[in-house]
């Protein structure tokens, strides 16, 4: 019995260790990370331009021996008249980044007259509801609750030039063009030769949304977003509102079992 | 008064005559016995009961501590920017518990990563919480320490529309 008791103690006790040093290595199976909840953040307001379509997103990496490594997302986004968006997506990749498994499905809703916004689990039948997340990107690392002074920021004194592309039609929309070519200098980032990272980027002003853009960057990889079978109709309303067998909680997150 | 009754009275006046009688030794030690173990019952019954209700709470206050959502964001001094809710309208969903705050709302300040300028301008956003080792954020460009890149950490990614991301703020 007294063995029983140990051995219990004993397990409780390392079960407890794992948890404050997080998972071991290959805990991922092979991802970068493990998703755990998400949250809406801040939304441009367009009125008066609805459409709704597939956003695919894709992201290819040539590795050194030259086999690739590709991801692709797709997602459905709406906008109605009143600048009500949805996005419909399942978050298996960031970037370079792969999930260890595939997130859950989450719809994503932003109403801008309600003043809210809405993250829900179709699988579950829940979600939280939350006024959009606003955000700033400064390299105030403390602000940031950056964990290390050694992860120092190392934004590159890089040159950047902008061209216009003019005009083109895709899925039926006359769209603008720009490409910004960013040039670091050899030896800038320990880099033998020059390098470039070049982003186009090809925006509709009738809807006042990116319809494409691409950016090939020869460290990581060439990462390609696009709108495809764009409708310009009225999406159904019932895509802006909460289904009513959902429950909802305020704030937080879905999954939001997270230590402090 | 009829004549059981009389028979009766008779035998209980013959019975107090013989004077008062008391129960065998070995009857009263096991009477004795039994209300002493009745008694441990009741008290270890009465502790038991203590530390199952004490246990029971103790489940509670830790469920209560975990489903609280913690306070992660440092606010900036930014404030919104984005256009404050125009009207209020039906709201179409049900069971909301309860409304959203209004007025609380603070910007979040994201640590950018070294290739978030050469990025398409953000649309929209989505903030991603992801647990991840601190080796997986060099693939971001962010330089990492050998010494630190086994850590795990919590972060939360700032993506734009296109899935990408813009920035990170660590959680822990």
């Amino acid at each position: 019995m007294i063995q029983l008791r140990f051995s219990f103690a004993l397990g409780v006790l390392a079960g407890a260790v794992a948890f404050a040093q997080g998972p071991p290595p290959g805990h991922f199976g092979g991802g970068d990370f493990e998703y755990m909840h998400a949250h809406m953040g801040a939304q441009k307001l367009v009125k008066g331009a609805p459409y709704s379509a597939q956003a695919v997103s894709q992201y290819t990496q040539t590795l050194a021996d030259g086999s690739h490594i590709q991801r692709s997302t797709t997602s459905s986004v709406a906008r109605d008249s009143e600048g009500r968006t949805r996005r419909e997506e399942t978050i298996g990749a960031i970037g370079a980044l792969a999930a260890s498994t595939a997130s859950p499905k989450a719809i994503f809703i932003h109403d801008p007259v309600a003043g809210s916004s809405y993250v829900l689990d179709p699988a579950s039948k829940t979600g939280h509801v939350s006024q959009p997340r606003n955000f700033t990107l400064s390299s105030d690392a403390a602000s940031a609750s950056e964990p290390s002074a050694r992860t120092a920021h190392v934004r590159s004194n890089a040159q950047v030039k902008t061209e216009e592309l003019g005009t083109q039609t895709m899925d039926g929309l006359t769209v603008q063009g720009k490409r910004i070519t960013r040039t670091i200098a050899a030896g800038q980032i320990g880099n033998e030769h020059q390098l470039q990272v070049v982003t186009e980027v090809w925006y509709s002003q009738d809807l006042q949304t990116t319809v494409m853009s691409t950016t090939t960057d020869p460290r990581t990889g060439v990462s390609t977003y696009k709108l495809s079978n764009i409708s310009r109709a009225e999406p159904d309303a019932s895509l802006f509102q909460v289904p009513a067998d959902y429950k909802l909680t305020q704030g937080g997150g879905p999954r939001s079992h997270v230590r402090q | 008064m009829n004549e059981n009754e009389l028979k009766l009275l008779e035998g209980l006046r013959c019975l107090a005559a013989d004077g008062p009688r008391e129960a065998p030794s070995a009857v009263e030690q096991r009477l004795v016995g039994e209300l002493r173990r009745q008694s441990r019952a009741r008290r270890r019954n009465g502790w038991l009961a203590l530390g199952m209700s004490g246990a029971i709470a103790a489940v509670l206050a830790a469920t209560l501590w975990i489903r609280t959502e913690p306070v992660v964001q440092k606010p900036t001094m930014a404030r919104s920017q984005t256009p404050a809710a125009v009207k209020t309208a039906p709201s179409p969903i049900a069971n909301v518990t309860p409304a959203p705050e209004r007025g609380a709302e603070v910007a979040i300040n994201f640590y950018p990563l070294p290739d978030a300028d050469e990025l398409p301008p953000m649309e929209s956003a989505t903030i991603v919480r992801v647990q991840l080792p601190m080796s997986s954020l060099r693939l971001m460009g962010l330089p990492i320490s050998e010494d630190r890149a086994a850590e795990f950490v919590q972060a939360d990614m700032l993506l734009g529309q296109d899935g990408l991301a813009r920035g990170v703020r660590f959680v822990e």
